[in-house]
Protein backbone atom coordinates (compact mmCIF):
# COMPACT_ATOMS: atom_id res chain seq x y z
CA UNK A 1 0.00 0.00 0.00
CA UNK A 2 2.74 2.37 1.09
CA UNK A 3 4.92 1.64 -1.78
CA UNK A 4 1.93 2.07 -4.10
CA UNK A 5 1.14 5.25 -2.98
CA UNK A 6 4.76 6.33 -3.22
CA UNK A 7 4.79 4.93 -7.08
CA UNK A 8 1.86 7.40 -7.58
CA UNK A 9 3.57 10.20 -6.50
CA UNK A 10 6.63 9.73 -8.69
CA UNK A 11 4.04 8.78 -11.12
CA UNK A 12 2.39 11.83 -10.76
CA UNK A 13 5.67 14.26 -10.65
CA UNK A 14 7.57 12.28 -13.35
CA UNK A 15 4.31 13.24 -15.56
CA UNK A 16 4.24 16.99 -14.23
CA UNK A 17 7.67 17.18 -15.24
CA UNK A 18 7.46 15.93 -18.75
CA UNK A 19 4.39 18.45 -19.28
CA UNK A 20 5.99 21.18 -18.04
CA UNK A 21 9.04 20.50 -19.95
CA UNK A 22 6.62 19.95 -23.36
CA UNK A 23 5.04 23.42 -22.73
CA UNK A 24 8.38 25.02 -22.58
CA UNK A 25 9.24 23.60 -25.38
CA UNK A 26 5.90 23.97 -27.67
CA UNK A 27 5.64 27.58 -26.14
CA UNK A 28 9.82 27.87 -27.02
CA UNK A 29 8.85 26.77 -31.28
CA UNK A 30 5.68 29.06 -31.56
CA UNK A 31 7.58 32.19 -29.93
CA UNK A 32 10.44 31.94 -31.84
CA UNK A 33 11.68 35.00 -33.52
CA UNK A 34 12.90 35.03 -37.29
CA UNK A 35 16.33 33.15 -38.19
CA UNK A 36 18.88 35.77 -38.74
CA UNK A 37 19.91 35.65 -42.61
CA UNK A 38 23.79 34.43 -40.92
CA UNK A 39 22.38 31.09 -40.21
CA UNK A 40 20.80 30.45 -43.65
CA UNK A 41 22.41 29.17 -46.22
CA UNK A 42 21.99 30.16 -49.31
CA UNK A 43 19.92 29.12 -52.27
CA UNK A 44 22.39 30.58 -54.30
CA UNK A 45 26.22 31.85 -54.35
CA UNK A 46 27.65 33.40 -57.26
CA UNK A 47 27.03 36.36 -60.07
CA UNK A 48 24.63 39.03 -59.48
CA UNK A 49 24.04 39.29 -63.52
CA UNK A 50 23.34 35.79 -63.64
CA UNK A 51 21.09 35.31 -60.91
CA UNK A 52 19.02 38.35 -61.91
CA UNK A 53 18.59 36.31 -65.17
CA UNK A 54 17.61 33.48 -63.18
CA UNK A 55 15.21 35.61 -61.04
CA UNK A 56 13.70 37.02 -64.39
CA UNK A 57 12.80 33.58 -65.01
CA UNK A 58 11.57 32.35 -62.24
CA UNK A 59 10.53 35.37 -59.86
CA UNK A 60 8.11 33.30 -57.51
CA UNK A 61 10.70 30.55 -57.39
CA UNK A 62 13.25 33.20 -55.74
CA UNK A 63 10.85 34.97 -53.77
CA UNK A 64 12.09 35.24 -50.18
CA UNK A 65 15.47 33.24 -50.71
CA UNK A 66 18.46 33.97 -49.01
CA UNK A 67 21.46 34.54 -51.48
CA UNK A 68 24.94 35.57 -51.53
CA UNK A 69 26.53 37.33 -54.58
CA UNK A 70 29.13 39.12 -56.15
CA UNK A 71 28.88 42.04 -58.41
CA UNK A 72 29.97 45.48 -58.61
CA UNK A 73 28.46 48.97 -56.65
CA UNK A 74 26.73 50.83 -59.67
CA UNK A 75 25.54 53.38 -56.92
CA UNK A 76 25.83 53.72 -53.27
CA UNK A 77 22.92 55.34 -51.72
CA UNK A 78 21.94 56.07 -47.81
CA UNK A 79 20.64 52.62 -46.74
CA UNK A 80 22.19 50.42 -49.50
CA UNK A 81 23.57 49.38 -53.00
CA UNK A 82 22.89 48.95 -56.40
CA UNK A 83 25.01 45.74 -57.62
CA UNK A 84 26.08 45.60 -61.53
CA UNK A 85 22.63 48.31 -62.16
CA UNK A 86 20.31 45.37 -61.72
CA UNK A 87 19.90 44.50 -57.91
CA UNK A 88 19.42 46.48 -55.07
CA UNK A 89 20.91 45.58 -52.16
CA UNK A 90 19.42 47.00 -48.59
CA UNK A 91 21.58 46.83 -45.72
CA UNK A 92 20.21 45.93 -41.83
CA UNK A 93 23.19 47.77 -40.59
CA UNK A 94 24.43 51.11 -41.61
CA UNK A 95 27.92 50.88 -40.45
CA UNK A 96 28.55 48.17 -43.27
CA UNK A 97 28.26 50.45 -45.84
CA UNK A 98 30.82 53.21 -44.27
CA UNK A 99 33.34 51.14 -45.90
CA UNK A 100 31.99 50.66 -49.62
CA UNK A 101 32.85 52.92 -52.49
CA UNK A 102 31.72 53.23 -55.98
CA UNK A 103 32.64 50.39 -58.59
CA UNK A 104 34.13 48.34 -55.99
CA UNK A 105 33.61 44.38 -56.21
CA UNK A 106 31.52 42.94 -53.16
CA UNK A 107 30.16 40.06 -51.86
CA UNK A 108 26.44 40.88 -50.72
CA UNK A 109 24.62 37.84 -48.30
CA UNK A 110 20.68 38.91 -48.09
CA UNK A 111 17.08 37.87 -48.98
CA UNK A 112 15.49 38.57 -52.46
CA UNK A 113 12.31 39.78 -52.10
CA UNK A 114 11.18 40.95 -55.36
CA UNK A 115 11.10 42.89 -58.49
CA UNK A 116 10.66 46.02 -58.20
CA UNK A 117 8.40 47.06 -61.30
CA UNK A 118 8.27 51.17 -60.22
CA UNK A 119 12.00 51.08 -60.52
CA UNK A 120 12.80 48.14 -62.57
CA UNK A 121 15.47 46.49 -60.23
CA UNK A 122 15.39 43.00 -58.23
CA UNK A 123 15.15 43.90 -54.63
CA UNK A 124 17.25 42.51 -51.63
CA UNK A 125 16.85 43.27 -47.82
CA UNK A 126 18.44 42.34 -44.36
CA UNK A 127 22.23 42.56 -46.41
CA UNK A 128 25.30 42.46 -45.30
CA UNK A 129 28.71 41.80 -46.59
CA UNK A 130 30.05 38.83 -46.79
CA UNK B 1 15.44 69.83 -107.33
CA UNK B 2 16.78 73.00 -104.92
CA UNK B 3 13.36 73.41 -103.41
CA UNK B 4 13.33 70.21 -102.14
CA UNK B 5 16.67 70.01 -100.89
CA UNK B 6 15.72 73.59 -98.82
CA UNK B 7 12.70 71.57 -97.78
CA UNK B 8 14.57 68.52 -96.47
CA UNK B 9 16.65 71.06 -94.48
CA UNK B 10 14.38 73.06 -93.16
CA UNK B 11 12.66 69.58 -92.00
CA UNK B 12 15.40 68.50 -90.88
CA UNK B 13 16.18 71.33 -88.28
CA UNK B 14 12.83 71.35 -87.29
CA UNK B 15 13.22 67.73 -86.00
CA UNK B 16 16.25 68.40 -84.18
CA UNK B 17 14.78 71.38 -82.05
CA UNK B 18 11.63 68.57 -81.57
CA UNK B 19 14.27 66.07 -79.95
CA UNK B 20 15.91 69.24 -78.43
CA UNK B 21 12.70 70.48 -76.90
CA UNK B 22 11.48 66.98 -75.51
CA UNK B 23 15.21 66.24 -74.23
CA UNK B 24 14.82 69.04 -71.93
CA UNK B 25 11.00 68.19 -71.48
CA UNK B 26 12.26 64.81 -69.90
CA UNK B 27 14.88 66.56 -68.73
CA UNK B 28 12.46 68.98 -66.38
CA UNK B 29 10.07 65.70 -65.47
CA UNK B 30 12.53 63.81 -64.38
CA UNK B 31 13.80 66.63 -62.07
CA UNK B 32 10.11 66.49 -60.89
CA UNK B 33 10.27 63.28 -58.86
CA UNK B 34 10.74 62.57 -55.49
CA UNK B 35 11.49 59.00 -54.45
CA UNK B 36 12.72 56.37 -51.69
CA UNK B 37 12.95 52.71 -51.64
CA UNK B 38 13.75 52.16 -48.25
CA UNK B 39 10.18 53.50 -46.93
CA UNK B 40 8.47 52.05 -43.72
CA UNK B 41 5.38 50.70 -43.88
CA UNK B 42 3.58 49.18 -40.74
CA UNK B 43 0.73 47.30 -40.25
CA UNK B 44 -1.03 47.00 -36.81
CA UNK B 45 -3.40 44.42 -36.03
CA UNK B 46 -3.15 43.65 -32.55
CA UNK B 47 -5.75 42.61 -30.16
CA UNK B 48 -5.84 43.76 -26.67
CA UNK B 49 -4.47 40.93 -24.15
CA UNK B 50 -3.09 38.93 -26.82
CA UNK B 51 -0.08 38.24 -28.68
CA UNK B 52 0.96 41.48 -30.31
CA UNK B 53 0.18 40.84 -34.10
CA UNK B 54 2.25 43.60 -36.12
CA UNK B 55 4.72 44.14 -38.89
CA UNK B 56 7.84 46.31 -39.85
CA UNK B 57 8.41 46.91 -44.18
CA UNK B 58 11.38 49.08 -44.62
CA UNK B 59 11.82 48.04 -48.37
CA UNK B 60 8.62 49.99 -49.72
CA UNK B 61 9.22 51.86 -52.94
CA UNK B 62 7.76 55.19 -53.44
CA UNK B 63 7.79 57.60 -56.41
CA UNK B 64 5.80 60.97 -56.02
CA UNK B 65 5.68 63.38 -58.53
CA UNK B 66 6.00 66.98 -57.64
CA UNK B 67 4.53 68.34 -60.71
CA UNK B 68 0.80 66.92 -60.18
CA UNK B 69 0.63 65.16 -56.83
CA UNK B 70 0.52 61.53 -58.00
CA UNK B 71 2.10 58.94 -55.73
CA UNK B 72 2.53 55.20 -56.66
CA UNK B 73 3.93 52.75 -54.00
CA UNK B 74 5.15 49.43 -53.70
CA UNK B 75 5.85 47.35 -50.89
CA UNK B 76 6.91 43.62 -51.02
CA UNK B 77 4.83 41.23 -48.64
CA UNK B 78 8.07 38.96 -48.00
CA UNK B 79 9.78 42.13 -47.03
CA UNK B 80 7.16 42.56 -43.75
CA UNK B 81 9.10 41.46 -40.55
CA UNK B 82 7.28 39.81 -37.24
CA UNK B 83 9.32 39.45 -34.04
CA UNK B 84 7.59 35.98 -34.32
CA UNK B 85 8.65 33.49 -36.94
CA UNK B 86 5.74 31.28 -36.74
CA UNK B 87 3.51 34.48 -37.09
CA UNK B 88 5.29 35.70 -40.00
CA UNK B 89 5.29 32.16 -42.14
CA UNK B 90 1.14 32.09 -41.39
CA UNK B 91 1.11 35.66 -43.01
CA UNK B 92 3.36 34.03 -46.00
CA UNK B 93 1.67 31.19 -46.33
CA UNK B 94 -1.41 31.10 -45.33
CA UNK B 95 -2.62 34.63 -44.97
CA UNK B 96 -1.47 36.47 -47.74
CA UNK B 97 -0.39 33.78 -50.38
CA UNK B 98 2.65 35.74 -50.86
CA UNK B 99 4.46 33.29 -53.54
CA UNK B 100 0.95 34.04 -55.73
CA UNK B 101 0.86 38.02 -55.10
CA UNK B 102 3.95 38.79 -54.22
CA UNK B 103 3.57 43.03 -54.10
CA UNK B 104 0.67 45.26 -52.74
CA UNK B 105 1.02 48.22 -54.67
CA UNK B 106 -0.88 51.84 -54.17
CA UNK B 107 -1.43 53.99 -57.11
CA UNK B 108 -2.83 57.61 -55.50
CA UNK B 109 -3.73 61.50 -55.77
CA UNK B 110 -2.55 64.35 -53.19
CA UNK B 111 -5.55 67.35 -53.47
CA UNK B 112 -4.12 70.59 -54.27
CA UNK B 113 -0.74 69.52 -54.12
CA UNK B 114 2.41 71.71 -55.68
CA UNK B 115 5.80 72.30 -53.69
CA UNK B 116 5.18 75.79 -53.30
CA UNK B 117 2.04 74.86 -51.33
CA UNK B 118 4.15 72.35 -48.86
CA UNK B 119 5.43 75.85 -46.78
CA UNK B 120 1.83 76.49 -45.74
CA UNK B 121 0.14 73.45 -45.67
CA UNK B 122 0.71 70.18 -44.07
CA UNK B 123 -1.75 68.04 -44.47
CA UNK B 124 -3.33 67.02 -47.64
CA UNK B 125 -5.98 64.72 -48.40
CA UNK B 126 -4.60 61.75 -50.47
CA UNK B 127 -6.86 59.17 -52.51
CA UNK B 128 -6.13 56.56 -54.66
CA UNK B 129 -6.10 52.52 -54.83
CA UNK B 130 -4.65 49.95 -53.01
CA UNK B 131 -4.12 46.39 -54.52
CA UNK B 132 -3.66 43.35 -52.15
CA UNK B 133 -3.94 39.93 -53.51
CA UNK B 134 -5.35 41.06 -56.80
CA UNK B 135 -7.99 42.71 -55.38
CA UNK B 136 -8.37 46.67 -55.57
CA UNK B 137 -9.82 48.80 -52.76
CA UNK B 138 -10.18 52.56 -52.50
CA UNK B 139 -8.78 54.52 -49.78
CA UNK B 140 -8.94 57.61 -49.02
CA UNK B 141 -6.99 59.60 -45.79
CA UNK B 142 -5.10 62.35 -44.93
CA UNK B 143 -1.38 62.28 -44.60
CA UNK B 144 1.10 64.66 -43.39
CA UNK B 145 3.37 66.10 -45.98
CA UNK B 146 6.45 68.75 -45.54
CA UNK B 147 9.72 69.64 -47.26
CA UNK B 148 13.07 70.26 -45.08
CA UNK B 149 16.32 70.19 -47.63
CA UNK B 150 15.04 69.24 -50.34
CA UNK B 151 13.56 66.03 -48.93
CA UNK B 152 9.94 65.06 -48.78
CA UNK B 153 8.67 63.19 -45.57
CA UNK B 154 5.17 61.73 -46.20
CA UNK B 155 3.45 59.80 -42.87
CA UNK B 156 0.09 58.84 -42.40
CA UNK B 157 -2.44 56.02 -41.69
CA UNK B 158 -5.15 54.25 -42.65
CA UNK B 159 -7.76 51.27 -41.55
CA UNK B 160 -8.09 48.66 -43.91
CA UNK B 161 -10.33 44.84 -42.92
CA UNK B 162 -8.92 41.53 -43.84
CA UNK B 163 -12.24 41.00 -45.68
CA UNK B 164 -11.64 43.80 -48.03
CA UNK B 165 -8.87 41.40 -49.68
CA UNK B 166 -10.74 38.36 -49.32
CA UNK B 167 -8.97 36.98 -46.81
CA UNK B 168 -10.40 34.55 -44.26
CA UNK B 169 -9.19 34.42 -41.07
CA UNK B 170 -9.78 31.20 -39.15
CA UNK B 171 -12.22 30.82 -36.33
CA UNK B 172 -9.44 29.68 -33.72
CA UNK B 173 -7.83 32.44 -34.22
CA UNK B 174 -10.73 35.26 -34.92
CA UNK B 175 -10.78 36.88 -31.27
CA UNK B 176 -6.61 37.18 -31.65
CA UNK B 177 -6.95 39.52 -35.20
CA UNK B 178 -8.12 43.26 -35.15
CA UNK B 179 -11.38 43.44 -37.21
CA UNK B 180 -9.61 46.79 -38.79
CA UNK B 181 -5.96 46.77 -39.31
CA UNK B 182 -3.97 49.85 -39.36
CA UNK B 183 -1.75 50.49 -41.94
CA UNK B 184 0.96 53.43 -40.80
CA UNK B 185 3.43 55.26 -43.67
CA UNK B 186 6.28 56.79 -43.16
CA UNK B 187 8.36 57.77 -45.97
CA UNK B 188 11.63 60.11 -46.88
CA UNK B 189 12.06 61.17 -50.00
CA UNK B 190 15.02 62.53 -52.00
CA UNK B 191 15.08 63.88 -55.50
CA UNK B 192 15.11 61.45 -58.22
CA UNK B 193 18.27 62.27 -60.43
Amino acid sequence: MNLLKKNKVVFIASAMLVLAVGTAYVYQYISMSPKDIVEITPEYVGDATELSFLVTNNLSYWTGKVVQITGKVTELTEDGVLLNGTMYCQFENGKDLQSIVENQQINIKGKLVGFDEILMEIKLNQCMIH
Amino acid sequence: MGKWWIYRKLVMKKNQILILFFLLLSFQLSAQKYFTRSGLTQFEASEKAFEPVEAINNTTTVILDTANGAIVSQVFIAGFQFKNALMQEHFNENYMDTHQYPKATFKGNFMDFSLENLNTNERFELSGTLSVRGIEKSIETIVNVKEENNRIYVSGMFFVSPQDFQIKIPSIVRDKIAKQIQINIDYELIEKK
